[in-house]
């Protein structure tokens, strides 16, 4: 537990980028990137800045996979039924 | 349910008719299915419910969200398919409810910088035991360095973020409600303040390179 609250901190300082997107200019890329990472696209290829926000922002990198699974799962007849 | 390209679900959903209508509850349809989905496949926090529960959850979220996208529909900027953005709302809408209710109790108040933010080194020692003495009093005089860059190169406001957000793991949204900011300014207030614990580090001599080797299990 010790190590592990010196490990976020560090991490959290090593994951700070210099350019900085902020989360309203990422969210703003979703839709569109998220529809080409659930067709198979590369994020880092596709757009990097937005990754880079993604690996320091939590929340919203968890918005954003959260989308990405629901259009996967959409584009695979997943969801036609609302329960199992 | 009818497929409508982008520009028929602009016209359906804007449109005073029964074609409002029925948009308006196939876009709540849609919506739920996917919010469903979430819930009950990638949520494990969401496990103890039942499938009625879930069901009546993603259905109240679905009826926000679908709102939410009526009131933002000028924003729509064509350059995805309608659905998704209306989807990405529906998240939006979701994880943030979500997220109020798991950190409901939870008071940035308590995080103040009189907390022993991280762990005395002689604690850390105990924790991952070190061969010789000398790593020990080199554990003890960077961890002694890293406190007082946490101290003196942070605002308290930026301490108390920092701590929140990338120790605690506390959302963003959930700290900025209670800082009277918003998400976005929080983004930026945690990001200096990491930027410039790394430059005060970084100034004593301590990389970060360094600092990860020497507190390696």
């Amino acid at each position: 537990m010790l190590q592990d609250q010196l490990d976020k901190l560090l991490q959290s300082i090593l994951r700070a980028h210099e350019d900085g997107m902020d989360c309203e200019s990422c969210n703003a890329e979703f839709e569109c990137l998220a529809e080409q990472v659930a067709a198979g696209g590369d994020i880092h290829a596709l757009l990097p800045a937005v990754e880079a926000h993604l690996t320091c922002c939590s929340d919203c990198r968890e918005e954003f996979e959260a989308l990405v699974l629901i259009i996967r799962a959409e584009n695979g007849g997943l969801t036609s039924q609302l329960t199992d | 349910m009818i497929e409508r390209t982008n520009e028929q679900w602009i016209a359906d959903l804007t449109t005073s008719s029964a074609g409002q209508t029925q948009a308006l509850q196939d876009l709540r349809e849609r919506l739920q299915r996917g919010i469903f989905y979430y819930l009950s496949r990638e949520r494990s926090d969401l496990a103890q419910l039942s499938t009625q529960e879930l069901t009546q959850m993603a259905e109240d979220l679905a009826q926000d969200a679908t709102l939410r996208v009526m009131e933002n529909l000028d924003s729509f900027r064509g350059d995805s398919r309608f659905t998704t953005w209306a989807t990405k709302i529906a998240v939006r809408v979701a994880i943030s409810d979500l997220r109020r209710a798991r950190y409901k109790d939870f008071r940035l108040d308590d995080v103040t910088a009189e907390d022993e933010l991280l762990p005395a080194a002689a604690n850390l020692n105990n924790h991952n035991p070190l061969p010789n003495p000398e790593s020990a009093a080199e554990r003890s005089d960077v961890m002694t360095k890293i406190d007082s860059a946490l101290r003196e190169a942070l605002t308290d406001r930026q301490y108390q973020a920092l701590e929140a957000v990338a120790l605690r793991g506390v959302p963003l949204e959930v700290v900025a409600e209670q800082m009277g900011t918003n998400r976005n300014a929080l983004y930026k207030l945690v990001h200096d303040a990491r930027r410039k614990l790394r430059t005060s580090l970084e100034a004593q001599g301590l990389s970060m390179d360094y600092m990860m080797d020497l507190f390696q299990d």
